[in-house]
């Protein structure tokens, strides 16, 4: 599905915009020597033109060394199916709160991705869900994100 | 003789039942880490900081490195039971460790690993008794221009001979100071590399790096390969653990060599991984049984097993001494120690002499309380791990987005460890190292702030770092490690460290 080629391409494009970013933003801080001694943006900004033109190193040698599948189709789809439910959870944590998403990850990943019985991934959800609240608003007395929700139950 | 009685006074601060209770605490999380695929020595002890902020600093780091001895030991448990590494740093022990466990020698197995691993660790401490408090003394003559030195021959080191590729490791290393660079500068006060996002003033903290980095990275890997637990017998002998651990100083020899080339890969940030690997591969290629590494042989378990502990323990050596923490769990530790508003560093041992040796004497407790908790523990860790792995994965991820949100409090950093999740991923495939960048983030402001100090007393000329012998001879040694490992390379005398396919 993705070759060597292809990942690491991909990986050099990611450090490499990131390279710029730094560059573009130290610019605002002024490079080089003031009164004051080496201006802040100056570390930074030779941190960037590294972080570039290593990533141009990275990208041309992996261009050049091998086209060997390194991700199968079948290896993407499970890194996905674990990777993309995560990302819905963490979605909405700012809506439903940690304690309900939790939960509610927890019931789609082990009930409807991987055919758990009900009884036993409700159980499993909720013992997580009630733990950590137990565990963090309870014993440490730190407040995890109650969500929209939350804030629409105390009103 | 003053380490000595210094080294007393360090027993009778950490001998009570308060630091026993959170050594053994610390260790059986440690375990529970160290055998959780996706989470890791610097996960357990990042996902602990937060509680630790009410702790005296010398419990603070008595239950924060006893997690650390945990989850050493048992990244061993899963490698020779399961054939799966809990630990990058436990990969070589699965080589011998595995078939070994397999062919119905489960106990002598774990027992070798574990009696190996405890000599390395007990080396490692030696050697930190012995010479930390001598080079914190050196170090404090050091000026700004020393420190930047020191800081450029740690960074060195990892690029020359931490044995991935060179650039890919100059990447990951300057990404990490850029990383520790966001937010309010402490010398100009100015705001730099917010990308417009107001929230990022507070910098990223690397708690969250690692959690993405260590944590999801990892995770993705693990379910990418499908891991399947085809588990062995647990099941423990006594006698067999008896005769286990008299009989190896049999291997008198791998054990002293391995434990060198740990502390020496653990104080040059090479780090504990390469460490075993390296040690792995000398073990079999000197020895008379070579043909027999793979099947179940001994020395191939010894051999990885002390230089992983070896170099693991003697991590803490650099950033007691110098506040260059020599692994990435030595990273967090260290941004511990400056939350608790400590300043690791040569300082640390006149200044806080309680903290030091208190810490120093604990290792040598929390190493023991190790070996006989894991033995005794493993059935249940081995029971955890025939846990499927798609209830395990979403647990994991809960606990990273739970800790990454505690941190401080914010949405924003649990978005961030997702971005650090995938970078992990991508990195960790194409065999680019996490260390440097997580090693950067936490020492990256120290680092600058000795280039801008040194500039400001020249200013602005270079020649600072050329200005004394000391100074030179640092630098230049760095200068060493980057250009002659490249140039032996090209002349084919030197192979890197093996690595499995």
């Amino acid at each position: 599905m993705f070759s060597r080629r292809a990942l690491e391409a991909l990986t050099a494009a990611i450090t490499g915009a990131f390279g710029i970013a730094i560059l573009v933003q130290s610019l605002d801080n002024g490079i080089g020597w003031s009164s004051a001694g080496v201006e802040s943006g100056t570390f930074p900004f030779m941190t960037g033109l590294i972080v570039v033109a290593g990533s141009l190193y990275n990208l041309a040698r992996g261009w050049l060394r091998g086209r060997e599948i390194v991700v199968t189709a079948v290896e993407f789809r499970r890194t996905v199916a674990l990777f993309l439910p995560a990302v819905v959870y963490v979605a909405l944590i700012p809506l439903l709160g940690m304690y309900v998403t939790s939960g509610l990850y927890l019931l789609a990943t082990l009930r409807l991705q991987n055919g758990m019985s009900l009884l036993r991934s409700v159980l499993v959800a909720v013992v997580v869900s009630v733990g950590l609240y137990l565990v963090f608003e309870w014993s440490f007395q730190v407040a995890l994100p109650h969500g929209l929700l939350g804030a629409w139950l105390e009103r | 003789m003053q380490n000595f009685d210094l080294l007393m006074h360090g027993f009778s601060i950490a001998i009570s039942v308060p630091h026993i209770a959170l050594m053994i605490g610390g260790v059986l999380l440690g375990i529970l880490v160290g055998v959780l695929p996706g989470l890791g020595a610097p996960n357990g002890v990042s996902l602990l900081l937060p509680i630790t902020f009410g702790m005296q600093p010398v419990s603070a780091i008595i239950l924060l490195s006893s997690i650390y001895w945990g989850a050493l030991f048992g990244g061993s448990v899963t490698s020779i039971l399961f054939n799966i590494p809990g630990e990058p740093s436990s990969v070589a022990t699965t080589f011998d460790g595995y078939p070994m466990a397999r062919s119905g020698r489960a106990t002598q197995a774990l027992a070798t690993a574990f009696g190996s691993a405890a000599f390395g660790a007990m080396v490692g401490v030696v050697l930190i008794t012995c010479l930390a408090s001598w080079i914190a003394g050196v170090a404090l003559e050091f000026g700004p221009a020393e420190y930047f030195a020191v800081y450029f021959l740690a960074f060195s080191s990892f690029i020359g001979v931490g044995g991935s590729p060179p650039m890919k490791t100059v990447v990951s290393l300057t990404i990490g100071f850029a990383i520790a660079a966001i937010g309010m500068d402490t010398v100009s006060g100015q705001v730099r590399l917010t990308m417009g996002i107001d929230e990022l003033v507070k910098g990223v903290n690397f708690v969250v790096a690692v959690m993405g980095l260590f944590g999801i990275g990892e995770l993705l890997i693990a379910v990418e390969e499908e891991m399947h637990a085809r588990a062995v017998s647990s099941r423990i002998d006594w006698g067999e653990v008896f005769r286990t651990i008299v009989g190896l100083p049999r291997h008198g020899w791998v054990l002293l060599r391995s434990a060198a080339i740990g502390c020496w890969m653990g104080i040059t940030p090479g780090g504990p991984t390469a460490a075993s690997f390296m040690s792995y591969g000398i073990a079999k290629r000197v020895s008379r049984r070579r043909d027999k590494f793979g099947t179940g042989e001994p020395e191939g378990i010894v051999a990885p097993e002390t230089a992983d502990h070896a170099a693991g323990t003697s991590a803490l050596l650099p950033m007691l001494s110098l506040g260059i923490p020599g692994s990435a769990t030595a990273a967090v530790m260290m941004g511990g120690l400056m939350i608790w508003g400590l300043n690791p560093g040569p300082a640390l041992f006149t200044e806080q002499p309680d903290f030091v040796w208190g810490l120093i004497a604990s290792m040598y407790l929390g190493n023991i309380v190790a070996v006989i908790l894991v033995l005794l523990t493993v059935p249940i860790f081995a029971a955890l791990m025939r846990l499927p792995f798609f209830i395990i994965a979403p647990l994991i991820f809960i606990v990273c987005v739970v800790g990454a949100y505690s941190v401080s409090n914010s949405y924003l950093d649990v978005v961030l460890m997702m971005g650090f999740g995938v970078l992990g991923y991508l990195f960790k495939k194409l065999d680019y190292p996490l260390a440097p960048l997580v090693l950067a983030i936490v020492i990256g402001d120290k680092a600058e702030d000795a280039f801008r100090q040194s500039m400001l007393m020249s200013q602005g000329s270079l020649g600072i770092f050329f200005g004394n012998a000391l100074v030179t001879t640092l630098v230049a040694m760095g200068f060493a490690l980057l250009v002659v490992p490249p140039l032996l390379r090209l002349i084919g005398v030197w192979r890197r460290p093996v690595r499995p396919a």
